[in-house]
């Protein structure tokens, strides 16, 4: 495991962002700036929106939040589209299971990705999101309402999606890798605590979308 | 660290973060599994882990979570496995060198699906690399290990 990256920043910051019941668990996170709900103007919102927005249609994310065919991307800012090399199809499983496993070549692992060209690793079992998380081919509008409804986001609330980056912090997930991918890989803008920040004022402005 | 390898346990005292391809072939001189990219591109090196197809080259060796089965552990020369029989059978190989790890990726494909059309054939077997062209074969091959193994 990398422990080195689990080091023990435990923040016994409480958050009043509605029901969240945050995990102080070791996901290295500064929760102490986090704004409470109701206390962000909807234009702040909007604001922090565009930086979601920016991660969240970044190649690094996009990658895996396909559509209905299942195929993953290996898309760059040059090259956005490019499709996964080998003629990868996830099926409709998003895990591989009806073929080839995504975990064939990626492993579950914690252990850096240092390798150049070799199948990335996080601590969570490699996937495509599911597909009604689809970013492709998708505009800003229609992810912001996407992200705020919990039948097409998983389940969760405001403090279920501030809740969902904390975890995957914990585990080194996809959204904690995306900013940190490894040698020869194009980072998502930003850092991961930056985009906590972001959808934490978001959030706590009551997720407001831009119109079209 | 004790690994389990077509049931024998062996002990190995190496890097954690050695890949277990370098291990396997290396460390315990089992030189059927091979090295071709070192970077999953290839499938060469492609093992079972808990009875999963995984290539061995992505894999630490800490992080191994299950007993590792090669080609040898999946049929003998005097129990072939079907896939093993129908290789033989349709004279798949040419110069062979990815073979075992085609023939360990079949075997999971086969697990998974008993009765793969073509295009799974194609799907699951698109990340195994054939120099020599073989694919025509090797899905014959597939079929022919489908059938037999449905008939047992």
């Amino acid at each position: 495991m990398r422990q080195t990256l689990r080091t023990s920043l435990v923040v016994a910051t409480s958050l009043a962002l509605g029901t969240l019941a945050l995990a102080q668990g070791e996901h290295g996170l500064d929760l102490s700036a986090l704004p409470q709900a109701g206390t962000v103007a909807p234009e702040e919102g909007l604001a922090a929106w565009e930086n979601i927005h920016t991660v969240l249609t970044h190649p690094r994310c996009l990658n895996c939040h396909v559509g209905e065919d299942n195929v993953p991307l290996w898309g760059t800012a040059e090259a956005p589209g490019r499709v996964h090399g080998m003629a990868i199809n996830a099926g409709n499983s998003r895990i591989g299971a009806e073929g080839l496993s995504c975990n064939a070549c990626h492993q579950t692992s914690t252990r850096p990705n240092t390798v150049p060209h070799a199948a990335p690793q996080t601590g969570m079992d490699w996937r495509l999101a599911p597909v009604e998380f689809q970013w492709t081919d998708r505009t800003s509008a229609e992810i912001c309402a996407q992200m705020r409804d919990p039948d097409r986001n998983g389940g969760r609330d405001e403090a279920g999606l501030i809740e969902h980056i904390l975890h995957d912090a914990e585990l080194i997930g996809f959204i904690t890798w995306s900013f940190d991918p490894g040698e020869g890989r194009e980072p998502a803008p930003g850092s991961l605590q930056q985009h906590l920040e972001d959808m934490a004022i978001w959030t706590a402005a009551g997720m407001p979308c831009p119109e079209g | 660290m004790e690994l389990t390898i077509n049931g024998t346990s062996h002990s190995v005292d190496l890097p954690d973060d050695m890949p277990l391809l370098w291990a396997l072939r290396d460390g315990l001189n089992i030189t059927s599994v091979k090295y071709g990219c070192g970077i999953a591109q290839c499938g060469a090196c492609t093992v079972h882990i808990g009875g999963e197809a995984v290539r061995s080259c992505q894999v630490a060796l800490a992080d191994v979570w299950g007993e590792i089965t090669t080609i040898e552990g999946l049929g003998t020369p005097d129990a072939l496995h079907a896939i093993q029989a129908a290789w033989i059978d349709h004279q798949v190989a040419q110069c062979g060198y990815c073979q075992s790890g085609q023939i360990m990726q079949a075997a999971d494909l086969l697990s998974r699906n008993p009765e793969p059309t073509d295009d799974d054939i194609d799907a699951a077997m698109s990340g195994n690399l054939c120099r020599c062209g073989t694919y025509p074969r090797i899905r014959t091959a597939v079929h022919a290990a489908a059938s037999a193994m449905r008939e047992v």
